[in-house]
């Protein structure tokens, strides 16, 4: 069955992508708490930074949330198991923005910035990849 | 119009440097080569060549940004002649926190203050105008509102320098600012005793105009007795002397009559020259009493201007002024203050002396006719620090006896009073018994061999005050103290003269200031030492 084989990738991504997300969440902050101090960081710059922070982890959860669905397998048949894929590839792009916010639109922008946004959207890509792959296996 | 729109259009500031290749720190000079500044622009290469390093050998920008243009500049030594070597470089950070990018202009360069223009003048002076700027300047109005309701409880009163408050301002005593011509504005500090000269432009035709030349003007407002209270005090007449155009004052009797200029015999009268005001104070620093002495003169159609001179003093109340020599220490030039043991106590509990400063230590007045029996007991008073001789010279005949002469010598070089104690410094207070230094009386011979078998007579010819003062107090501010005081008397045997013959015998007295200060010793403050020790039981089982 193509959808078992391309789930094993899949969700060895997934993992991956949980793990390093909540890393990148944590440095993320921290680094945004070290401007704050050493560089001037007025209010209006650092609150939607901090903002957009949040909601990129709080859209975070449903989507791996969807992903995982889609692999533990769900009652019902095979057309319902697009759906959750579907909705986790949507919220992806919207977490793919977020990320080239982070990467090139934040107040501050330094190298180790650079370093985590690449690689987020380097995993964000495979995963979309992988994804779509999936989704056409089904159609 | 235009124009004045043009005007109002904010300028601003000169744009900033930031192009490393032409930034350059050690140019101060305008057109003119810098010495040992590489980046220069005003240098040739014949300068370069002899200079011995570069002083600022790297120009960046701000070095948290992860790669940035750096102009380098450096002397090369080997080549002949010397020449300078700019390198334009792309400096790399490693650091993995430096800044790729930012997206917020002002991060990583100073702001450029607004230009104040009409429009928001107020709002950056209510920002900036204080001595510190506050983020919320409201905040600080309601902290001294709070401090003021304490502050009515507390009663006020005057302290040193505080100017004295009349009932509209301030007590007025003109003087001099920047040119001789009066100012109006100088308020007389309380306690803070002056005495200015000014000019005042005046005319005969604006006479009974010119308020400033009127007695009116200064004593018309009520002086406070103490600051923001509604006691008043007012301002009498003590005195009234009146000066002719030829310079002769009379002092005029029944002072209570306000005299305002006026107009007599193409004169104008009444104008006051000279205001002397004498305020008695308490010591809880309350006004009782004031009063003005005035002097009044007259000009005529040609003076277009005239000196005034005020002068302001104050007195405690039940007391008497003192004047002082110096506080605490002798001020060089004014006199040196002595007294008597009053009469009858073994111990004295209070010194006398007399109020008159220069009557109190005195030498001999050198006069023009130079004969000591002439001399009517001229006498000048001794200075701090001005060493002076004087002298007379003494015509002898035969007929004067010796004993009636060495009194009158005596007299003519010691003065009627001359007194016990000198006060060793400006401020001694009477009752302060231990502050004055008793004079040491010494009598030499002029004579070495002495005779003790003379039967000729011994009279003084000379007095020889020798004053010894030594610096008192901190390095910074050395104060003078007059710590010994010697009269010394040199007597010389009188020769018997044939009758009818005359001889002139010079008569001198000196006064002598000497500095036996000992040089300072600086002291130092004692090194801190560490003071360890074991509490007592601390080796409580074993001792």
């Amino acid at each position: 069955n193509s959808h078992q084989l391309s789930s094993v990738p899949l969700q060895i991504l997934f993992y991956v992508n949980g793990i390093y997300y909540i890393f990148y969440f944590l440095a993320t902050l921290a680094m945004i708490v070290y401007k704050s101090e050493v560089f001037s960081y007025p209010d209006d710059f650092l609150a939607p930074d901090l903002a957009l922070l949040f909601i990129m982890a709080i859209l975070e959860v449903p989507r791996l949330h969807l992903a995982f669905c889609f692999l533990r397998g769900s009652k019902g048949n095979l057309s319902e198991e697009e759906a959750p894929l579907g909705l986790s590839l949507v919220i992806t792009v919207g977490s793919v923005i977020l990320s080239v916010y982070f990467l090139v639109w934040q107040t501050y922008v330094l190298k180790a910035d650079v370093i985590l946004n690449a690689l987020l959207l380097f995993t964000y890509g495979l995963e979309s990849v992988l994804k779509v792959v999936a989704i056409a296996a089904f159609v | 119009p235009p124009e004045t729109r043009a005007a109002a259009r904010p300028r601003s500031g000169p744009a900033p440097v930031t192009d490393v290749a032409k930034l350059c720190i050690c140019d101060l000079l305008v057109a003119q080569c810098d010495v040992n500044c590489c980046c220069d622009p005003d240098c040739s290469a014949a300068d370069f060549s002899l200079f011995t390093t570069c002083s600022v050998p790297v120009v960046t920008g701000d070095n948290r940004l992860c790669s940035q243009k750096a102009a380098m500049y450096s002397l090369d030594v080997e080549a002949n002649p010397p020449e300078r070597i700019f390198k334009l470089i792309d400096q790399v950070n490693p650091n993995v926190f430096c800044i790729h990018a930012t997206n917020y202009k002002q991060a990583l360069s100073f702001s450029s203050p607004q230009m104040p223009t009409s429009e928001n003048f107020d709002q950056l002076l209510k920002e900036f105008g204080s001595a510190a700027f506050s983020a919320e300047p409201d905040s600080w109005d309601m902290n001294t509102d709070a401090q003021n309701p304490s502050d009515a409880n507390e009663t006020y009163r005057y302290e040193y320098g505080v100017p004295i408050h009349t009932v509209d301002a301030f007590l007025r005593l003109p003087s001099p600012v920047v040119s001789s011509w009066c100012s109006d504005a100088n308020p007389a500090g309380f306690l803070v005793n002056q005495a200015t000269k000014c000019t005042r432009p005046v005319s005969v035709r604006k006479c009974g105009n010119i308020q400033a030349v009127s007695m009116l003007f200064y004593i018309n407002s009520g002086i406070l007795a103490v600051p923001k209270s509604s006691q008043m005090v007012n301002i009498t007449v003590q005195s009234v002397v009146v000066q002719s155009l030829n310079g002769m004052r009379t002092l005029l009797n029944g002072s209570d009559v306000l005299r305002l200029p006026m107009i007599l015999d193409e004169l104008c009268i009444n104008i006051v020259l000279g205001v002397s005001y004498h305020i008695t104070y308490t010591d809880m620093g309350e006004i009782i009493e004031a009063a003005a002495a005035f002097v009044l003169g007259a000009i005529n159609k040609e003076a277009l201007s005239i000196q005034q001179s005020f002068e302001i003093s104050f007195t405690q109340v039940n007391t008497k002024p003192v004047p002082l020599s110096g506080n605490p220490g002798y001020v060089v030039g004014l006199p040196v203050r002595a007294g008597f043991r009053p009469q009858g106590y073994p111990f004295p509990v209070e010194i006398l002396f007399n109020t008159n400063k220069y009557g109190q230590l005195t030498i001999l007045q050198s006069t023009s006719s130079q004969d000591c029996l002439a001399a009517q007991g001229a006498r000048t008073p001794v200075l701090f620090g001005y060493n002076m001789v004087s002298g007379c010279k003494l015509r002898t005949t035969a007929a004067m006896k010796c004993q009636p002469l060495t009194q009158t010598l005596l007299d003519l070089l010691k003065g009627q009073t001359f007194p016990e104690y000198v006060a060793s410094f400006g401020n001694s207070r009477a009752q302060d018994v231990l502050d004055w230094v008793p004079i040491t009386h010494l009598q030499t011979s002029e004579q070495r061999i002495y005779n003790t078998f003379q039967s000729s007579c011994q009279i003084p010819i000379s007095l020889e005050i020798e004053v010894k003062w030594t610096k008192y107090g901190s390095l910074v501010n050395p104060q003078a103290r007059i710590v010994n005081v010697t009269a010394t008397i040199t007597t010389t045997t009188l020769k018997q003269l044939p009758s009818g013959r005359e001889r002139t015998i010079p008569i001198t007295s000196s006064v002598v200031f000497t500095d036996i200060s000992s040089p300072a010793e600086p002291g130092y403050k004692a090194w801190p030492t560490i003071n360890v020790k074991l509490p007592f039981d601390f080796f409580f089982p074993f001792v």
